[in-house]
């Protein structure tokens, strides 16, 4: 069962002479489950892609549909909602909110969606043992080291239990050691959760466990491969 | 609700993380402005307020009997007296009688009978020395000599005014005579003449008493061939001086309406000084409103830099989800707690230090003693002004930073 379809998928910058062309008519199918990697050169357009897909940004050209939602018809506010309940986001910057905790940090998109005070910090809890922070609830960011944040920002996108995550680039700041646990958590939770996970990394090793790897080229997806296929790249 | 929590959440996080100093300073900035608007007007208000206090104990009480407009004087002096002791809410009164007459200090040492005689029209009140001691405390205004007893003869009290030594310093302005506590003066009304001994002289914040000369009431009536004894006016204090309306309303329903004017302090206040209540009133929220908009600008560029200062972040939360409304509400509410605290260490500082410091201690006017006034419900008001004021300055940076394109926030784009 499909869960991302993107359709022609244009994304077009500035006006007249100055418009530039990003995205030049993508098509996508993410199964429901799929691991799937996004590779490319820097500036191939890997990350506007993200954007297009992750409703964080609107395509010029193309339609979305997430879910069996067309998110190309979502007003702003709905669009908020719609992120808030159905994905999750971990960004290249770890993102946190520095003046909250880290279980405050996990927590706010579970109040968000209106669960309770303890519910959600019970679930914010759950999730930062799942990464391996259990005993760093009350840290500030600033009190944690990248990896640990960027820890944080994991439990952030699966205490909510999404339908889907996203996350670009999220090793681009961290040491081989600290990368490769955040690729483990992606993939333990790929393989035990059946999560659907979209990500962009430049490490062929990081797209080892992945089920396909989408190779993008000046705005289009050139190639498909699979882990295996990657080595020979 | 819910949304108001999580904003909560993210507002007083921030305020809890942030610089000691810079959260001490913004709320010592708040608190100034309420300062500003409360007691600054306050004090201006007080000025006239203190004169008001200051006639109200010294001269006239809380209700005041008159002659009838077409009379000259209280008609049935003695029944309205009656009529008065038998409330129960008046706890004093004094009945006074006056009239004019000319005080002439140096005509014993004038030996040359074409010299300048140094005489001072005067008003005499006719007093029972007691019962106006005990109604004004004319005994505490005493700044020389002493106060009058009941059954001696031939002693009188002068206002400050009508002597040349204290009256100078207000220029000349005053009809005075030349004499000192001690010296004989000579008083005549008519053809009648009496001699007098000055026995104190009465100094007061109230120009109708330094503008008086005092004499117990039984000579006056002589002097004056009052025979009569209809007094010109009555004051009185009640145990509970607002009640003087429902009071005062009571009396001219009752008897006493037949024979004189009764009013309530209030009503016998002239007109010029309830305007100029109100004129400083009015400048003391003017200058007050200032403080507001200095306020406010102030609040307005610190959650603007706070704001601007957290745009990714601000986009990182509604990229998550977080509604833009959550995010306005937690900058409204830091603006809010600067608010809030600013003015509680302004009503502290206002109620618990600044009234009573200056109650103990007026600022001295000549013609009062200042005190601060800041009645409780005109506070609430200017309070709720300068926390709306506040919130709105806060709202308007959050809103223009949380409006802004989230990705574009988020990439720290333009
Ligand atoms: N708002 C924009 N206006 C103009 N050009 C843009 C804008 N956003 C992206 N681009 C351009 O689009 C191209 C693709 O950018 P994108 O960030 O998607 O690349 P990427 O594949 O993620 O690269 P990297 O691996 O370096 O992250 C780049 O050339 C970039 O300059
Ligand atoms: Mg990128």
């Amino acid at each position: 069962m499909s869960i991302i379809t993107a359709h022609n998928i244009h994304r077009r910058f500035g006006k007249g002479a100055l418009e530039v062309h990003i995205l030049k008519g993508i098509d996508i199918d993410i199964q429901a489950g799929e691991f799937v990697a996004i590779m490319g050169k820097s500036g191939a357009g890997k990350s506007t892609l993200m954007y297009q897909l992750s409703v964080l940004d609107e395509p010029s050209e193309g339609t979305v549909v997430i879910d069996g939602t067309d998110v190309s018809e979502l007003r702003e506010q709905d669009r908020t909602a719609f992120r808030l309940n159905t994905l999750g986001y971990i960004f290249q910057n770890y993102a946190l909110v520095p003046d909250l905790s880290a279980e405050e940090n996990v927590m706010l998109p579970l109040l968000m969606r209106g669960r309770g005070w303890l519910e959600a910090r019970a679930a914010a809890e759950n999730a930062l043992a799942s990464v391996g922070l259990g005993n760093k609830y009350k840290n500030l960011p600033a009190e944690l080291s990248g990896g640990e944040q960027q820890r944080v920002a994991v439990a952030r996108a699966i205490a909510g239990k999404p339908r889907i995550i996203f996350a670009d680039e999220p090793t681009a700041n961290l040491d081989s050691v600290s990368g490769q646990q955040i690729i483990d958590l992606l993939s333990d939770l790929h393989q035990q959760s059946k999560q659907t996970i979209v990500m962009v990394t430049h490490e062929p090793e990081y797209a080892a466990p992945c089920d396909r790897v989408l190779y993008m080229e000046d705005g289009l997806i050139t190639k498909e491969l699979s882990p295996s296929e990657l080595q020979q790249l | 609700m819910r949304n108001l929590r999580i904003g909560l959440l993210l507002g007083f996080r921030q305020i809890q993380r942030a610089s000691i100093w810079t959260t001490v300073l913004i709320i010592f900035v708040m608190t100034l402005t309420f300062l500003n608007l409360i007691a600054v007007s306050g004090v201006l208000v007080g000025l006239v307020e203190g004169a008001e206090q200051a006639v109200r104990e010294n001269a006239l009480g809380d209700i005041i009997i008159s002659a009838q407009d077409d009379e000259d004087r209280i008609l049935e002096t003695n029944t309205v007296v009656q009529a008065i002791t038998t409330y129960p809410e008046v706890v004093d009164y004094s009945v006074r009688y006056s009239g004019n007459a000319i005080a002439e200090a140096n005509y014993k040492e004038r030996r040359d009978l074409s010299g300048e005689r140094d005489t001072a029209s005067l008003i005499v009140q006719g007093i029972d020395p007691a019962r106006e001691d005990s109604m004004s405390n004319l005994s505490h205004l005493l700044r020389d000599g002493s106060y009058l007893e009941a059954d001696e003869e031939g002693y009188i009290l002068l206002g400050a005014y009508y002597l040349k030594e204290y009256a100078d310093d207000f220029g000349d302005i005053f009809d005075t005579i030349d004499a000192e506590t001690g010296d004989t003066i000579r008083l005549t009304v008519g053809d009648v003449s009496k001699e007098f001994v000055i026995k104190g002289i009465i100094e007061s914040k109230v120009d109708e008493v330094n503008l008086s000369a005092y004499i117990p009431e039984r000579e006056f009536r002589r002097v004056f061939g009052r025979l009569d004894r209809n007094a010109d006016q009555i004051v009185m204090r009640l145990a509970d001086p607002a009640q003087n309306q429902a009071v005062a309303e009571h009396m001219r329903e009752s008897s006493i309406g037949n024979y004189a004017k009764i009013q309530t302090y209030e009503e016998s206040l002239p007109k010029f000084l309830i305007d100029i209540k109100n004129t400083m009133n009015v400048l003391g929220t003017f200058i007050g409103s200032i403080g507001i908009v200095v306020a406010s600008i102030t609040i307005f560029i610190i959650i603007f830099i706070n704001a601007v200062s957290r745009r990714q972040q601000i986009g990182i939360l509604k990229g998550i989800g977080i509604e833009r409304k959550v995010i306005e509400i937690a900058y409204v509410a830091q603006a809010a707690f600067y608010a809030l605290t600013g003015s509680l260490f302004g009503a502290l500082l206002t109620y618990a230090v600044l009234i009573p410091y200056f109650a103990e201690n007026p600022i001295q006017f000549p013609f009062s003693d200042g005190i601060l006034v800041a009645d409780p419900e005109g506070t609430f008001w200017r309070f709720l002004t300068l926390f709306i004021v506040t919130l709105i300055a806060g709202l308007i940076p959050a809103w223009l930073i949380a409006r802004q394109n989230t990705l574009n926030s988020i990439l720290g784009r333009k």
